[in-house]
């Protein structure tokens, strides 16, 4: 039988029940949590993933979407090539 | 005998967890989550090239810890060593990495001065231009910061080490020979308190009236994309203070030196983005079509001379345990927690007597 693998964050191949299992390890804050893990740092940073996984933690602390928050956000937005960035001014 | 350890970071935790090896009670503050501070925000070089003298034999320990503990705590630390390389790129610093070999021979440390040329040899892609001159020790590489500090969290929650995180120290008062330490609205006693608040040092210190004034420091990182395993060593220029190596994710993990701020400020600049990327496609060309992924900043002390603060204050049972400094908090922190350790546990440790807090 194929075992049910829910994907939650692609980036990262990871699934409901490795997010799951980190909460259990004691990475229960969201900040924690996408650090063991490793969701919302791969390509999309957190675009695709952060919903399923702020949800995820919601049901397993009871917490409130509100209580956890989100991941502090990073520039850039999106992914911009080191060339690109590499043509900008500087004092 | 109760210690109260303020900042769970890598010398904080390295501190409370060879304090609870030998049985001590140790109880863990830290004013965010794991990794919020320096020790989770750093490029993870660890190598014993570094610039002071006094700290090789503390580098070259740590090493051996981070040898060691994974299998003590159980948590691998993700240890790469593929060695690391310094570059100067003008003379004068050419003649530093020269007398930095020469430091680390007297030690019987093998390492050894190399021609950009021989760089391109170590990695393929390397820019001969961006360089004159460069050294290579094959000890050390780049460590993952993160499951270090996990690891040293869970080997000191194992030896019964009460690690509170959301914990801001608020206030510390002196109770006779003891300490009374308000977190939360609530109160703790100790024997002792070590400060090992990194950046916010200055800050805890001030909280028993010592004026620390060790420098504060912003650094700036970022990462790309992952790719295969493609740069192995860590790779620090000098003189422009850029370094770059990859991740054991595969991310091109790289920053620039960080400058001396007047208050601690973990903001991104597009300045930075613009220098990195503009410093590490002249050092290796094919880096140019990654894209970033993400930056961000981190704050970290230095003791105003240079040198890192570990030892007794002035305050009986005040301990300081911060001002590690540039390049270096990850390469001797391990080390730097297990003899101040022992300096609280006996009441001196003539080892860490250079970074005595009273010398200033």
């Amino acid at each position: 039988m194929v075992k049910e693998r829910k994907i939650v964050c692609r980036c990262e191949d990871l699934t409901e029940e490795e997010i799951v299992h980190a909460i259990e390890e004691g990475y229960s804050d969201l900040e924690s949590l996408k650090r063991y893990t490793g969701a919302t740092t791969g390509a999309c940073q957190g675009k695709g993933c952060l919903m399923h996984i702020v949800r995820i933690l919601s049901q397993k602390t009871g917490k409130s979407p509100d209580e956890i928050g989100i991941t502090t956000q990073r520039p850039p937005v999106n992914p911009v090539p080191l060339y690109i960035l590499s043509e900008g001014d500087v004092e | 005998m109760k210690v109260g350890v303020v900042g769970a970071g890598v010398m904080g935790l390295s501190t409370a967890y060879f304090l609870s090896k030998s049985g001590i009670d140790v109880t863990v503050f830290e004013q965010k989550y794991l990794l919020y501070g320096a020790s989770g925000r750093n490029s993870g070089g660890v190598s014993p090239m570094v610039d002071r003298e006094e700290l090789i034999p503390f580098a070259l320990e740590s090493l051996r810890l981070y040898d060691t503990l994974p299998s003590e705590v159980n948590f691998n630390f993700l240890f790469r060593k593929n060695g690391y390389i310094k570059l100067a790129s003008d003379e004068g610093d050419a003649e530093k990495i020269r007398e930095g070999v020469s430091v680390l021979r007297r030690f019987g440390i093998s390492s050894k001065v190399i021609s950009p040329e021989e760089v391109k040899e170590i990695i393929p892609d390397f820019n001969p231009d961006s360089a004159v001159l460069a050294s290579y020790c094959r000890e050390g590489g780049v460590i993952f910061p993160w499951p270090v500090v996990w690891g040293l969290a869970r080997g000191c929650r194992e030896n019964g080490v009460e690690i509170r995180t959301e914990a801001r120290v608020e206030k510390i008062e002196r109770n006779g020979s003891r300490f009374t330490v308000h977190v939360n609205g609530e109160k703790y006693e100790f024997d002792f308190v070590v400060n090992s608040a990194g950046a916010w040092s200055n800050e805890v210190s001030r909280m028993v009236g010592i004026e620390q004034n060790n420098m504060i420091i912003k650094e700036e990182v970022c990462v790309t994309e992952s790719i295969k395993p493609y740069i192995n060593p860590y790779i620090y220029d000098i003189t422009s203070g850029l370094y770059v190596t990859q991740t054991a994710r595969g991310e091109i993990i790289g920053g620039i030196t960080g400058k001396s701020v007047d208050r601690i400020d973990t903001s991104s600049t597009v300045e930075f983005a613009v220098r990195y990327a503009k410093g590490v496609t002249r050092m290796i060309p094919k880096l140019k079509g990654l894209a970033m992924l993400r930056q961000w900043a981190g704050v970290y002390d230095e003791g105003r001379d240079g040198l890192p603060v570990v030892g007794f204050t002035e305050i009986d049972g005040f301990v300081q345990a911060n001002g590690l400094g540039k390049h270096r908090g990850m390469m001797i922190a391990p080390a730097l927690g297990k003899e101040l350790a022992k300096l609280i546990e006996r009441g001196e440790n003539s080892a860490i007597k250079k970074f005595d807090p009273q010398r200033f």
